[in-house]
């Protein structure tokens, strides 16, 4: 038996919807919230990289990295209950990252030089992990503040699987290595025995680093990296929480996928890493599955072909068509017909090594169908929140 | 200025060939398509007699299962996979061995770098350097020659990691260039970024799909490249535009269909409102895809070159060489 939507939104403080780029996961992301918001909780989307016109929907373009309360005569007309309250956030990575080093940096001095410093202006939205950290700290942040019983975190697009969720990792273990220490005190390192020959070869790569990069360039680095040695204690202690949080009993994971081959692949890779994280898998939102409009779709045989076409043809006669040009109209339906079958059962054939994922290890699986238009308003998002907490049924998908 | 340019039509008669830059740099944003237009411009240009190399950035070979199914992986060192093509996948470490040998002249020293834990977590977390490794990597390649002192390619393909935040890959030279104060990284770098700007030998070109989020990015990163950078750049390709789902004679079939009373039933059909539902939706994503390829021409103001969306998708070089004609286009000169 699967979990479901509704008990994730119910039960957990934190959703992390995760998946590769253009699969909608935005869109997913603010749907489960909006869902989320219909059940009574007060919840807040968390989005990296919206579309223009859904980020201007949630009202998230103009107010820089705050939470943004939805209106409630929008949500009124969204079905939200008195006690349920959605907000939605554009999160401002640079500016996130800025005010954690005011936060843990020892005084005015210490914190004006790493913000003045070339390397950090260049580089602190490109130092590995830096963008994926500040996502996370802020999330721990706003949970922290308990003004939210829900946030659901739409993940930056990374190019591969988790680096995302290992990125924290990744950067403490960079300040941790021998060799930024070495760069930060080498006169400590050169100075005791034990070290000497542990350090000898960091040494040697320090120095044919040197020849190829230049002295100048160590030099701001290490500069940059002193200044941020002193904020580190807060900062590694910060991340183990953030870690704790996000792979402990009070987050799931969602995976927003689509069904173009690439996107099944991606994320395929995106489950097998997962499974071997602590992450707790939660379900899996397959968006923009291109299926019928009904339930049972029966298509005619080759040789009954011509008597469909007739009978289409006569239909359309009956329906005010000009003599002569209703057969031709009706071939075309029917090669139109054959085109969607055809699309209806890649998808279907595509998606299904997923589907079967999910239902071997216990995920829900809820297809949102492609919809004739983009979604990018409020009614949009109650829309494809219809199929993921499944209040729509699958036959009512297209035409709407 | 702008225009829309379907199944390969001539674009404005100043536009080079796709096939007349040295150095194309195939990018866009990740699922647009980036590597099926980068494999399909190596097969356009295998075809027509060039030496050419394209080179896959990623952690994953795609290009050799496009071209050549059955081959083996490629690699660092690559492989002609079929006449006159060769495909490559930079991978940043090797690279990195290689610059540095070739920096430091001391195998061991390197070899002892490379395995170097220490060293290795800093290269892990530190910034750029992937990049710019991979583009110095490219300019060598383009220095490369034959031993009758012929260059050894004609044309370097290279399918640019997927457009992120900011535009990192191109960006990184001209960075380095003004972050670091001497030395011979600053020069390398200087090289990479010359062969970057170059106006006759360099073509950036664009991947986009004709979808909100892709078209905003394109747009985006063509403003970018255009006004900051330099890189040469002068028409967008749209891949995956939809077909026209009914015939041009029959343009409102979808209320046509809709008209059909309810009864009486059709024969060995599904309802009429299923049927007219099928094409109303069909119709609507034709029309919304063609809006936005209207629109990244317009708002890019460059004239953007479609690629048909191939129903069975892309399995192999014959669906590929659908896509290297219309992108080799007319404009060849040679392509008669």
């Amino acid at each position: 038996m699967s979990v479901t939507p509704e008990e994730i939104v119910d039960g957990r403080r934190i959703v992390v919807c995760v998946g590769s780029g253009g699969v909608g996961k935005t869109t997913i992301s603010a749907s489960l919230a909006l869902g989320g918001a219909r059940r009574g909780r007060r919840v807040l989307v968390l989005t990296i990289d919206p579309a223009k016109r859904l980020a201007d929907a949630l009202g998230v373009r103009s107010l820089g990295n705050q939470p943004r309360a939805i209106p409630r005569k929008v949500l009124d007309r969204l079905g939200v209950p008195a006690d349920g309250k959605l907000s939605a956030m554009m999160l401002d990575m640079k500016r996130t990252f800025d005010d954690l080093v005011e936060r843990f940096a020892e005084d005015a001095e210490v914190r004006n030089r790493i913000l003045e410093n070339p390397i950090y202006q260049h580089a602190s939205d490109a130092l590995a992990g830096s963008a994926e950290y500040s996502a996370m700290e802020k999330v721990f942040e706003l949970s922290e503040r308990r003004d939210f019983d829900l946030i659901v975190l739409d993940t930056p697009p990374s190019q591969h699987a988790l680096d995302f969720l290992e990125a924290p990792q990744r950067l403490l273990e960079f300040l941790d290595s021998r060799l930024v220490q070495l760069l930060l005190h080498p006169a400590f390192a050169a100075g005791r025995f034990g070290f000497r020959l542990f350090q000898r070869s960091a040494h040697q790569v320090l120095r044919a680093l040197e020849r190829v990069s230049g002295v100048s360039f160590l030099e701001d680095i290490s500069e940059f990296l002193l200044a941020f040695e002193g904020m580190s204690e807060g900062f590694r202690e910060r991340a183990r929480q953030v870690q704790a949080l996000l792979f402990g009993p009070e987050s799931a994971f969602i995976l927003a996928a689509g069904p173009a081959d690439e996107s099944v692949a991606h994320a395929t890779a995106f489950l097998d890493r997962l499974e071997k994280s602590r992450a707790v898998v939660a379900g899996i939102v397959l968006n923009r599955l291109r299926m019928w409009p009904a339930a049972e779709v029966k298509l005619p045989h080759r040789r009954q072909r011509e008597v469909a076409i007739a009978s289409l043809a006569e239909a359309l006669e009956g329906g005010g068509e000009m003599r002569g040009s209703a057969p031709r109209a009706a071939e075309a339906a029917l090669s139109m017909l054959d085109g969607y079958a055809s699309m209806v059962q890649q998808d279907r054939a595509a998606t299904a090594p997923l589907r079967e994922r999910a239902r071997r290890n216990g995920y829900f699986w809820r297809p949102v169908p492609e919809l004739p238009r983009d979604v990018h308003d409020f009614d949009g998002l109650a829309r494809i929140a219809g199929f993921v907490f499944e209040t729509i049924r699958e036959e009512e998908a297209v035409g709407g | 200025m702008s225009g829309v340019t379907r199944g390969g039509i001539a674009l404005a008669e100043s536009t080079r060939s796709l096939l007349d830059p040295r150095l194309v740099i195939v990018t866009g944003k990740g699922g647009t398509g980036k590597t099926t237009v980068a494999a399909a411009l190596a097969l356009a240009a295998a075809a027509r007699g060039r030496r050419v190399v394209v080179v896959e950035t990623g952690r994953e070979e795609h290009v050799p299962r496009l071209l050549a199914p059955d081959s083996e992986p490629v690699g660092y060192g690559g492989r002609e996979i079929r006449p006159g093509l060769t495909a490559m996948r930079v991978d940043p470490y090797e690279a990195l061995a290689e610059y540095l040998g070739l920096q430091l002249r001391v195998p061991a020293l390197v070899s002892r770098m490379m395995r170097n834990k220490g060293f290795r977590q800093f290269m892990d977390a530190s910034p750029g350097w992937r990049e710019l490794i991979t583009l110095g990597k490219v300019w060598h390649l383009g220095q490369q020659q034959t031993d009758d002192g012929e260059p050894r390619y004609d044309m370097l393909l290279v399918d640019a990691p997927a457009t992120g935040h900011g535009l990192t890959f191109l960006d990184v030279p001209r960075v380095v260039v003004s972050a670091l104060r001497a030395g011979p990284l600053r020069r390398h770098a200087g090289w990479v970024e010359e062969m970057l700007r170059d106006p006759t030998e360099t073509l950036l070109v664009p991947v986009a799909m004709a979808e909100e989020l892709p078209a905003r990015e394109t747009v985006e990163l063509v403003e970018h490249v255009r006004e900051g950078m330099g890189v040469p750049v002068d028409r967008v390709v749209i891949n995956a535009v939809l077909e026209r789902p009914f015939p041009e004679d029959c343009p409102d079939l979808d209320e046509r269909l809709a008209r059909i009373p309810e009864e009486p039933p059709l024969e060995e059909l599904p309802p009429a409102a299923v049927i007219a539902s099928c094409a109303a939706h069909l119709r609507s994503r034709y029309e919304l895809n063609q809006r936005y390829v209207e629109e990244i021409a317009r708002t890019s103001g460059l004239p953007a070159l479609t690629l048909p969306f191939l129903p069975g998708g892309i399995r192999g070089p014959d669906d590929l060489g659908v896509l290297a004609d219309i992108l080799a286009g007319p404009a060849s000169g040679d392509a008669a």
